[in-house]
């Protein structure tokens, strides 16, 4: 079925400064202002809102759900892992 | 029930134009004709009805009737919002030009507020303006995309301004009792807001297009505000919205939850 309605914009909503945006959802809009605006009134309600993002969704270039060797890993590449090596979970600054 | 001080006159006024309007702006819910403006609308009459109870709030402290009485318990022709929010939702067009004209006209009279001698008026103007704010952008948005969209689009909202300018009049109607209001510094005043009110509107309007009745050579009948609602003098579209609005509440009087 056709969407009759308008092109969809994707929304990204950062709680804070600093933090990374997220993607949470996306909406309907006729342009990029009102983008803000509407995910402002869907996404910025009820969620602690620093930033609202929001892109065109036909902006996005993406990878395909068939195309499965887009990730394929063929051969052997655990030497690149560091995993012979322990690591705290926190790296503390100060420690010397 | 004891005659209303000319400062319970005006908030009252103002409570009630913003609860009626919430409750049409949220007759929208579940029928807008995009699921976000469906969304917008629910959020913007949430946003009014709590408007409405900032000013019944400042009401109750002089008169001891609580925001539930005032909004449940009054018949139908005690109300005094303006007619103009009281009429049906109309299309989309028409709820847009009525929500862009109120927002414009609420935005104005909370500037004037800021500079009241009333300091509970004063700080709940400060409240409301940062929300109002938003309802503009949204209101005026929708007014400038769809002014000139399409021949549609532009044909309706050329409709919904010949309707709703002369019933958006109304908002200023004089108040009783609000030359002592203006002498006390508590507002402008409805003939200066509306001047103020004005020369915002017609500009936007030009803009997209969109001719004013007020125009030169408009039709002058179109011109003709829609007085009545200050004076409690309704029609039955208000009757049909305030039984609706306070029928759950009368169906248990008192009841809680």
């Amino acid at each position: 079925m056709t969407d009759t309605q308008w092109e969809t914009y994707e929304v990204f909503h950062q709680s804070k400064r600093g933090d990374a945006h997220i993607h949470v959802g996306s909406v309907h809009a006729p342009d990029p202002e009102m983008a803000l605006h509407l995910a402002r009134d869907q996404f910025a309600r009820r969620l602690r809102c620093a930033s609202i993002w929001v892109v065109a969704t036909r902006l996005i270039t993406a990878t395909d759900y068939q195309d499965e060797t887009f990730f394929a890993q063929t051969t052997d590449k655990s030497y690149r892992d560091p995993k012979t090596f322990g690591a705290p979970d926190k790296l503390d600054p100060h420690a010397s | 029930m004891k005659p209303n001080t000319p400062l319970q006159t005006l908030l009252l006024s103002l409570a009630d134009d913003e609860l009626i309007l919430g409750h049409r702006d949220s007759e929208w819910t579940g029928h807008a004709p995009i699921l976000e403006e469906d969304i917008a609308f629910s959020n913007i009459a949430q946003d009014e009805m709590g408007h409405a109870l900032v000013w019944y709030s400042l009401v109750e402290t002089d008169t001891g009737r609580t925001p539930d009485q005032e909004a449940f318990e009054r018949e139908w022709d005690s109300f005094t919002c303006c007619r103009f929010v009281s009429y049906p939702k109309g299309d989309f067009a028409y709820t847009i030009m009525r929500q862009f004209l109120f927002d414009q006209a609420e935005t104005v009279r909370l500037e004037s507020f800021l500079e009241s001698s009333h300091p509970g008026l004063k700080e709940a103007a400060g409240k409301i303006i940062r929300e109002e704010t938003y309802h503009l952008m949204h209101s005026q948005g929708l007014v400038h995309r769809l002014g000139d969209a399409t021949p549609e689009s532009r044909k309706r909202m050329q409709q919904a301004t010949h309707m709703a300018f002369p019933q958006s009049l109304g908002i200023f109607e004089p108040l009783e009792g609000e030359a002592e209001l203006v002498s006390g510094g508590v507002f402008a005043g409805n003939r200066s807001l509306q001047a103020e009110w004005l020369r915002r509107i017609i500009p936007v309007l030009h803009s997209v297009g969109l001719s004013v009745p007020a125009d030169p050579g408009g039709v002058r009948d179109s011109c003709i505000p829609d007085y009545g609602g200050r004076i409690r003098d309704h029609n039955e579209h208000l009757k049909e919205l305030v039984d609706n609005l306070q029928s759950v509440y009368r169906s248990v009087p008192g009841g809680t939850w």
